[in-house]
């Protein structure tokens, strides 16, 4: 779990930084399918898969045992709230990708929480990160009826996770962007 | 100074939170868990930091190089000492840099060896090859479990499968059939209703009839054997089975495990570690440099200020401000001494300043009151230097000798006789003395100007400036002429009226007698007594009248005369004069030159000087031929303008040895003249204001030139005059 100051701080790291990244690797990740839908006790239902697929470098820093942590932000606020208003929902869902050389598998861990899976195959443990399964959003009797909200979606490698020495070489190279094109769409309620 | 204090001290703090900053990011590096979140940010405030401390040297050079390119005070100084503190400061932290990045490179790499590595390996590789076979040996058993499996009902394996888990000793068992769907299930918990489900993988590779065993962590950590197995006997069945690992082998597995993952993400770190570590050395140098050079600047600075002060404060004493003080440095050393007695020095000199004005001052003050008590003197006064150059003449001077003595730089007084040779007399009576050494001396000296004769009285003495050493000569004269000439016509007029009153008493009575006894005894006597009584008494009375005509001009002579003076056009008043000239045998001519020039003047008195110089001069001319001229001219002399009335004949001329004495009473060349005519004209043009002069013509004859001041006119004045010289003549 990040605490909110140091997500802001890396927001800014992140802004800062920005301008060194190149636009080479934004292709590793990418929202397959993402489905909004209400749920029978009138909340707002969020399903989605991601694709990932990982660089040589990073698979190299997999294989020799470097935790790749991903995390996908979900968050929804009123089209016309100001910069400062805080979002209607927002959800961190980090899960951290793991290679057990010993019994040659992929171990995905969902950070905060005691899910813990293996896989044989990379494929099927990067399939099972990626899978967003009935999220409740919010409930649809919160929304303002009149208002449109905007549901963003963002997934990255958070390169703040990764080994100290291996971060600022990493804020500075673009394989290691990993970074899907944000998702977006509007609904009202 | 304020501003300057708090820029250090922002400075100062900058470095501190730069060097805190760098100990932090060193921290994290060294794995420290609470710092680690914060290396980035840290990072990114040191670089940021170091970029301001960068730009803060840079400033401070360009400053520098500014200084130096003008020339400022202290620049080259400045520039010679930051280079040496710099070069001293860069060069131990360079080699401390080098070094410890090469025992750093080499400590890292140390921690690598081949044999370590290869250990690793081996270690990895032992494990792989115990669970492997542990997987085998299980799979074997699962293999055998189905195998012994006898009814493949649906019921006979839901009550088989928990005697097979017995039998293995595993954690689970399930039964599947070809459809995946879950024919019997036997867990160690009788709570677990459902099975672990088998991945994908594991159903794709068991159905191609592959058996499967893998070795997973559960939730806990704990290591599992899961084994999935086809039936051999091909009755479309599949026997998934968990088996625990021992706790030794878990605990030596993990171990293993995590000593090598911890290993080979270190060995693959390597080169990031070597480079965390070198930035984080780099940045610490690169802080020492620019805090190093940064201190240079100030220090230097501080060091430099003093003398640069002292240099600025030279160049404005020198420019000619004495009143510049050196501010003081905080600091008691040497350069504050300096400063100390530069102050005092330009202190002293300035007072020195003050004192050498003030007495200029004064001396200014004291010329000024000279030169204006000089210049008001009706005494001329003049200063001849050592070598006989004139230093000083004021106007009186000047207008006693008729000489812009200002004009002439460096003229000796021998020079005067060459600007106007009439005073050759007085330059040479003056030297005459002067060559003589006489400590002083006085002298009456008579010059002979074109005016008239000038009468000088002269007094002179040696300047001493020094002691001992000589400083020319000052000369003080002044013009006696008119009190010399007013001394002797008063005398002269006394005698006058005395002799009038003398001898004009008797005369009366000798006439009254002589005609008394013409009267009585004329009718008397005899024709030829008669005849010599007549001629007798014809004789007294004759030279009787004769001698009062003499005492009564001794009588005008005396008198003093009241002048009527109004404006006279002089042109006009000759003509009008010359108008009683005019006849067929006229030997006056006038020719007029004065145009509407005018004089003031009283035209009674005037008319007699006219007549009186018309009349010696027609007196003058031979028995035929010659006449005499009359002319009028403007002239200017000595800033004024004055109107000229000339009257020249064709006579032989005044006598040499009477030229000099011609205005003199009674001096005269006619056997019946007084001798008073010429000397009551000068009289009367003096009472003018004007000059008269005397000399003879280049072509013979004697020439009598007055000048007289011309009066300022204005147009109101120019009517009125015409009025009165038309009522004159009327």
């Amino acid at each position: 779990m990040i605490r909110p100051g140091m997500a802001r701080i890396r927001l800014v790291l992140l802004c800062v930084l920005h301008f060194m990244w190149l636009e080479a690797a934004a292709a590793a990740l990418s929202f397959d399918e993402v489905t909004i839908t209400l749920g029978e006790d009138n909340r707002i239902m969020l399903d989605a898969q991601l694709g990932y697929e990982l660089n040589e470098t990073a698979s190299d820093a997999l294989q020799n045992g470097v935790p790749l942590t991903f995390e996908t932000h979900i968050q929804m606020r009123a089209v016309e709230a100001w910069v400062w208003e805080a979002d209607t929902v927002e959800f961190r869902v980090r899960n951290v990708l793991r290679y057990r050389p010993l019994s040659g598998l992929y171990e995905v861990r969902r950070v905060g929480s005691e899910d813990k899976q293996v896989f044989a195959t990379r494929a099927s443990a990067l399939r099972y990160m990626g899978r967003i399964r009935e999220l409740a959003l919010i409930n649809r009797a919160e929304l303002d009826e009149s208002a449109e909200y905007l549901v963003r979606l963002r997934s990255f490698l958070d390169i703040e996770a990764l080994p100290l020495p291996m971060r600022p070489m990493a804020y500075i190279s673009a394989d290691w962007k990993l970074e899907a094109e944000p998702w977006e769409w509007q609904l009202r309620p | 100074m304020r501003t300057k204090r708090l820029d250090v001290m922002a400075t100062v703090m900058l470095v501190v939170l730069i060097l805190s900053s760098l100990h932090m990011m060193s921290g994290a590096v060294q794995r420290s868990e609470a710092l680690d979140e914060w290396f980035m940010p840290l990072l990114l405030f040191t670089v940021t930091g170091l970029v301001v401390l960068v730009v803060l040297v840079g400033w401070s050079l360009w400053q520098l190089l500014r200084d130096y390119r003008s020339q400022v005070a202290g620049s080259r100084l400045n520039l010679r000492l930051v280079i040496m503190v710099g070069a001293l400061s860069l060069a131990p932290v360079s080699v401390v840099f080098v070094y410890s990045l090469q025992f750093l490179s080499k400590g890292i790499d140390g921690w690598f060896d081949v044999q370590v590595d290869s250990a690793m390996e081996d270690a990895l590789a032992l494990s792989r090859v115990s669970l492997d076979l542990h997987k085998r040996e299980l799979l074997k058993l699962s293999e055998s479990l189905l195998d012994s499996v006898e009814d493949s009902s649906q019921a006979a394996l839901a009550l088989t499968v928990g005697d097979l888990r017995e039998r293995s000793g595993a954690l689970e068992v399930s039964l599947f059939n070809q459809q995946g769907q879950v024919m019997g299930l036997s867990h160690q918990n009788p709570e677990v209703l459902t099975p672990s489900p088998p991945t994908r993988h594991m159903v794709q590779q068991v159905s191609s009839g592959k058996n499967f065993a893998s070795l997973v962590p559960t939730r806990d950590g704990q290591l599992v054997v899961r084994v999935m197995v086809p039936d051999p006997k091909e009755r479309g069945l599949a026997l998934q089975a968990i088996y625990l690992v021992s706790d030794t082998l878990n605990d030596l597995t993990t171990n293993v495990q995590e000593a090598y993952e911890a290993y080979r993400e270190r060995a693959y770190l390597r080169g990031s570690i070597k480079f965390s570590f070198a930035l984080t050395l780099s940045l610490v140098l690169l802080l020492g440099l620019f805090a190093a050079a940064w201190g240079a600047f100030y220090t230097t600075r501080q060091l430099v200020k003093p003398i640069k002060d002292i240099s600025e404060g030279t160049r404005a004493v020198a420019e000619g401000d004495y009143e510049t003080r050196v501010p003081m440095p905080r600091v008691r050393d040497e350069l504050s001494f300096l400063v100390d007695s530069f102050n005092e020095m330009t202190r002293r000199i300035a007072q020195a300043r003050n004192i050498a004005d003030a007495s200029r001052r004064q001396l200014q003050a004291q010329h000024n009151y000279l030169g204006t008590v000089l210049g008001a003197l009706s005494t001329g006064v003049m200063a001849l230097d050592e070598n006989g150059l004139i230093e000083t003449a004021n106007p009186a001077a000047e207008l006693i000798l008729g000489l812009r003595l200002k004009q002439q730089n460096g003229l000796a007084l021998a020079g005067l006789s060459r600007l106007d040779g009439q005073l050759e007399p007085f330059v040479d009576r003056i030297s005459e003395g002067i060559r003589q050494g006489e400590s002083g001396g006085r002298a009456e000296i008579t010059l002979y100007r074109e005016e008239g004769r000038q009468v000088l009285l002269c007094q002179y003495s040696p300047l001493q400036l020094e002691l001992g050493r000589p400083g020319g000569h000052v000369l003080v004269f002044d013009d006696v002429t008119e009190l010399v000439r007013a001394q002797r016509d008063a005398a002269w007029g006394e005698v006058a009226r005395r002799l009038a009153h003398e001898i004009k008493n008797p005369l009366t009575p000798i006439q009254l007698a002589a005609e008394r006894m013409r009267r009585k005894y004329l009718g008397q006597m005899d024709p030829e007594e008669g005849d010599v009584l007549d001629r007798a008494t014809n004789t007294i009375v004759q030279q009787v009248e004769a001698l009062k005509t003499m005492v009564n001009e001794f009588s005008d002579y005396a008198r003093p005369c009241k002048m009527e003076s109004r404006p006279v056009r002089v042109d006009d008043f000759v003509s009008e004069v010359m108008a009683l000239y005019e006849g067929q045998q006229s030997r006056v001519v006038f020719q007029p030159g004065a145009g509407s020039a005018a004089i003031e003047g009283d035209p009674v008195r005037l008319r007699q000087v006219l007549h009186n110089l018309i009349k010696n001069g027609q007196e003058a001319l031979p028995a035929e031929g010659g006449k005499v001229y009359v002319t009028t001219g403007l002239l200017e002399r000595g800033g004024r303008e004055l109107a000229q009335i000339c009257v020249e004949d064709d006579g032989s001329g005044f006598e040499p040895e009477m030229m000099d004495q011609v205005f003199e009473p009674y001096v005269t060349n006619k056997q019946k003249g007084t001798g008073l005519g010429l000397a009551i004209v000068k009289r009367i043009i003096g009472e003018h204001g004007g000059n008269i002069r005397a000399d003879n013509r280049e072509s013979g004859g004697a020439r009598v030139t007055i000048s007289l001041p011309l009066r300022q006119t204005h147009d109101s004045d120019e009517t009125s005059m015409s009025k009165q010289q038309t009522g004159a003549r009327s």
